[in-house]
This record gives structure tokens, sequence and C-alpha cells, in this order.
């Protein structure tokens, strides 16, 4: 069984090849990506679920009861058909919210985390580089939020079709890729912020403040006289502002998305490979 | 760059390191043959885990330079971190993994690399390599660090305090390895602030207090420098101006009829002063190396001084 030791000096150096960090998390994020899936799936399903009984136009007695505004504010315009129904709940409320806890908690805990937990101290110190840690792990935050945006994706066009609710496919995925280009630029900006600082605090302190503020932007710019700057300066509005599911993508603000995305990683790479780690 | 083989394993000069305003390194100068295992000892907070992982590029230097295996680290990179085996002083393990898992991530990191010693070497250390991390005590994390460090047969090995939370069956397996790699050709640099975990396997020794390297030597010339504690019990209450300026002696303590000090090389001056009087008793014994390495943070900059003086006398009369 032992191969014969070789003499000394033997070894060619061998360093890691692409892939290896990205596979090595991925394997180590395999169950709370399951769970994610899981409950982004089903919070999709239930809403979706729900449609017969408050869709259609016993949903539209309801919102001519509530004020203008109100309607507004909470994005039920288009709530009455099958596509604006699922954008309304899904795409709009919890399961933008749930897409994005998730992103924003593993962006601050891919670099940020795993340099407080002292996790990272024997991957940096191995034969990878800084950039190549970084890339893959930031690789593994677009990739994970793929998964769930594809399972999402999946089970509500099989609902969609059931139910007859005629949410065209193309607009569903159109919306979902905003989702997964919203859910990775704020992900993106924690992990960024985290490999920036080595603070999951700061990491995902900040892009959560990003977040509810893109949050607040959106949905004040239409209510406030002459403030359209708003909603133009609103992460939030660019993925959902041109309406995926009713109207179709938005390409200049999935544009936007992922030159947030590209800035705030690029920022992020700089600083990390400049600094100390593990201090 | 000098040919592979004569660089030094590890140089450093006149190393600095701050982290913002409190500065860890005050200016380090080391130099590790290539071949040997040396001990890099101080006590907590002197610096050796900033030292160590200013090595790994884990930290830049605020000034001066680092070179490992006769490289700057920042420019080496991933090549050159793939002749070392590092192990970090507080050793942090995912939980959710196996020990095995892990280990085969790591060795994965190398290209495959050490896979094929990860069985053997959790034999040598009982290491379960297929309970989770989070269950392990901390000698089992210290021995999954070990196992990590050793088995890609690295040119360089850098330990932080390696033997921490191992017991002392385990410690000597950890000695045996270590000579084992060194006489495979290996370099061993380990750091403790425990002097009897690196005398028994180094062959050279740097006391580091406050930043600076205090002292360079090897450990039979740091065991002499240690000299012997010497008491001496008279008949009657000697003068102490008698024992003053007799060669070799210091730290002398006069307590009526009973004389202590410090015995560095040969007695014969002291007994030629001790004869003058009927001695009743004589007991000189070595002091352990610990109490030298006590003396090292004991004093200030100006004994310092003076115990590099007696050092150069040490070299003279050697």
């Amino acid at each position: 069984m032992s191969a014969p030791t070789a003499a000394r000096p033997p070894a060619p150096t061998t360093t890691a090849p692409a892939g290896t960090v990205l596979r090595g998390v991925l394997r180590a994020q395999r169950r709370s990506t399951a769970l994610w899936t899981l409950a982004l799936c089903a919070v999709g399903s239930m809403y979706t679920a729900f449609y017969p009984s408050v869709g259609g136009p016993k949903m539209d007695v309801m919102l001519e009861a509530m004020p203008p505004d109100l309607v507004t504010a909470l994005g039920f315009d288009a709530i009455a058909t099958g596509a604006g129904y699922v954008q309304s709940t899904v795409y709009q409320l919890l399961g933008a919210v749930l897409v994005l806890v998730c992103a924003i908690g593993l962006g601050g805990r891919l670099v940020a985390g795993a340099e407080e937990d002292a996790v990272l101290e024997l991957e940096v110190t191995a034969p990878v580089s800084r950039t190549a840690v970084y890339r893959e792990r930031l690789a593994s935050l677009w990739l994970v939020l793929l998964v769930l945006l594809l399972a999402l994706t999946t089970v509500l066009a099989l609902l969609s079709a059931l139910m007859g609710m005629d949410v065209p496919l193309g607009r569903l995925a159109g919306a979902s890729l905003g989702l997964w280009l919203f859910g990775g630029a704020l992900g993106t900006l924690a992990l960024a912020v985290g490999a920036a600082t080595g603070r999951r605090a700061v990491a995902v302190g900040t892009a959560a403040g990003v977040a509810a503020l893109s949050y607040v932007l959106a949905y004040l710019g239409p209510l406030v006289e002459g403030a359209a700057w708003m909603e133009r300066l609103s992460p939030y509005h660019w993925y959902i502002g041109g309406d995926p599911l009713t109207e179709g993508v938005d390409v200049g603000g999935y544009g936007l998305l992922v030159v947030l995305a590209v800035a705030a990683a690029v920022l992020g790479w700089v600083e990390f490979r400049r600094r100390d780690v593990m201090v | 760059m000098p040919p592979l083989g004569t660089a030094p394993a590890i140089r450093t000069v006149g190393l600095v390191k701050d982290y913002g305003r409190t500065r860890a390194l005050h200016g380090l100068d080391l130099e590790v043959r290539p071949g040997e295992v040396f001990g890099f000892l101080g006590p907590n907070g002197a610096g050796k885990s900033t030292t160590i992982r200013l090595l790994l590029d884990l930290l830049r230097p605020t000034a001066g330079t680092v070179e490992v295996l006769g490289q700057d680290p920042v420019v080496g990179g991933p090549a050159l971190r793939a002749r070392v085996g590092y192990l970090p002083g507080e050793l942090a393990l995912p939980p959710r993994t196996t020990a095995g898992e892990y280990l085969r991530y790591l060795a994965a990191l190398r290209g495959g690399r050490g896979a094929g010693r990860i069985t053997a070497l959790a034999d040598r250390f009982a290491l379960d390599l297929s309970r989770d991390m989070r269950a392990l005590s901390r000698g089992n994390k210290q021995k999954v660090g070990l196992v990590q460090a050793f088995m890609h047969t690295p040119e360089l090995l850098v330990l932080d305090e390696p033997t921490s939370g191992l017991d002392p069956l385990l410690q000597h397996e950890f000695r045996r390895l270590a000579r084992e790699a060194a006489d495979d050709g290996a370099t061993v640099f380990l750091s403790s602030h425990v002097l009897q975990e690196v005398e028994q396997v180094a062959g050279r020794v740097a006391i580091i207090r406050a930043g600076v390297v205090v002292d360079v030597d090897d450990v039979a010339t740091l065991r002499h420098r240690a000299g012997q504690r010497v008491v001496l019990r008279f008949a009657e209450p000697v003068d102490a101006a008698e024992l003053d300026g007799v060669p070799g002696i210091t730290d002398v303590v006069v307590d009526g009829a009973t004389v202590t000090c410090l015995l560095r090389g040969e007695p014969t001056p002291l007994l030629q002063v001790a004869a003058r009087h009927r001695v009743l008793r004589w007991q000189a014994e070595d002091r352990e190396l610990e109490d030298l390495f006590m003396d090292f943070y004991r004093t200030g900059p100006v004994a310092e001084a003076a115990v590099l003086d007696r050092r150069g006398g040490t070299a003279g009369a050697r």
C-alpha cells in the first residue's frame, strides 16, 4: 500500500486546481441550501395555492375598499390577474425577503464569518491564492441562489399550470432572473464588505441597510410629489419596478443590478487581497 | 536569489508589524537554517503568532523583510505555501464535517498531495476520522491540525504551539514525528511559551520578548548559560563584600551564614573564597532552562544587554 518515500527535495509544487474551494464550500452548504430551497418553495406554493380563494373578482372587491395609496404602496396594482398575484405576493413580498435574508446571511458568512470563526485560516494558508478563495466563495453564493430560484420557478410554473393561472413561463423566468440578480447583488455586497473588513456584523448590517433603504425608496417614491429620483436609486425598484411578471423584463434595471454586483465584488476583491487576514 | 538549499529556510530582517497604533513587532531579526529544528520561545503576547502569520502571508509587514525558503511570501504565493505545512496557534475547525472529510478537502487544496498519508498519520495519533469535528475534544482537534500540517511532507513546517492540548504520550509522538521530518530534510520551526516543550526536539532556540528577538542560541549553550544555583552554609556569618568580584558569580544573597548565588562557568574561584571559612554545606543544582527563560521576561532592557554581554563572554570561553 505505502508508496516508496521519495527523496527530498521531492515535490513539484502542487497548488489547488480551480474549483476546489467552490466544491468544498458548496459541500459545506448543502444542508442549509436544501433548507432554504424548501422554505422558499413552501412559501411560493402557499401563496399560489390561495389564489383560487382570494384572486380574481374577490380581490377586486377587496382592493376597492382599500385606500388607493395603500394599494400602490403594497404593490397590489395588478393583483387580480394570475401573473400580478404571483408578483405581488411571492416576488415582491415574502419570496423576495427570504431570498434576501438567505443571500445577505450567506454573503456575510462566506468570507467574514469564516474569518471570524477562524476556519478560513487553513484555507488561505493552503496553496490557493486569495483571489481564488474570494472568487470561488463568491461563485458559491450565486450558485446557491441559482438553485433556490430554479426550484422556486419550477414549483410556481407547475402550480400555475395546475390551477390555470395563465402565468407565461417566460415572464416567470424573467422575474426569477430579476430576483436572482437582486438577491445576488445584495449578497455580493455583504460578501464584499465582509471581505474588505473581516467583520460579519458590518457586512450583514451594510447589506441589510441597503436592502431596507431600497424598499423604502421604492415604496415612497411613487407617493411623494417630484420624488422619482428615489425609485431610480433603489435596487429593489431596478428589480421589480418594471413589473417583470406583467410587463416583462426591465433590461436597464437588471443591468444596474449587475453593475452593483460587479462594483461591489471588485472593491471587495481589491481590499481582500491587500489587507491582513485573521488579525 | 541564492541557489536552492543554501537559502535560509526563514529569514526576517528588521521586521516591524503594527496593528493600528499598537506595535507588535519592533524590528525582529531571525534566521533559521535549512534542515534544523528551531524553537521560537516567548511568553504569550510577545509576538510569536504575529511573526508566524507574517511568514504565512496572512499578515503583511509594516516594515522590514520576510523570506520563506528564499522568497517573499507575498511574491511566492500559493506555489510557496505548497512547500509549507502550517499549524495555527488557535486552530478552528468547521463544524458539521468529519475530520476525514475536512482533511481530504485540505489535501485537495494541495492538488491531492498528502491525501495518501491521512490514514497513517491519524492512526499514529489515534484520531477517529469519522467523527463530527464539533464533537472533538481540544486534544483531538490538535491532532487534526498536526495531521494536516505533516501530511504533504512539506519542506518547512511552521508549528504554532504544536503540543498544546496534547497529553504526554501524544507529545512524545509529536516529537518523534517532528524528528522524522527533520531527518527527512525538512526544516521545523516551532513556537512555544514553555521551554521544556522545545528543548527535547529543537537544536537552536530564539527567545522573543516584546516584539524583538533577545537571544538565539543552541539548546546546549543555553543550558550552560543557565548555570547552577549554589547554596553555601558556613559555620559563622560571612561578609558579603568577600564575594564581590568573584568571577562567574551573580545574584548573591547573604542571609546570616547562608549564601545563595548563581554560578556560571568554573566553580574554582568561588571554592577558593569559600575555603577561607568552614563550610558546613555545599549545594549546587542545575537551573532549569525555564529559569533562564524567566530572566528574559523579568528583566528590563539594561539587564537584557548584560545577558547579551555574557553571551559574548561565554562564546569567548568556548
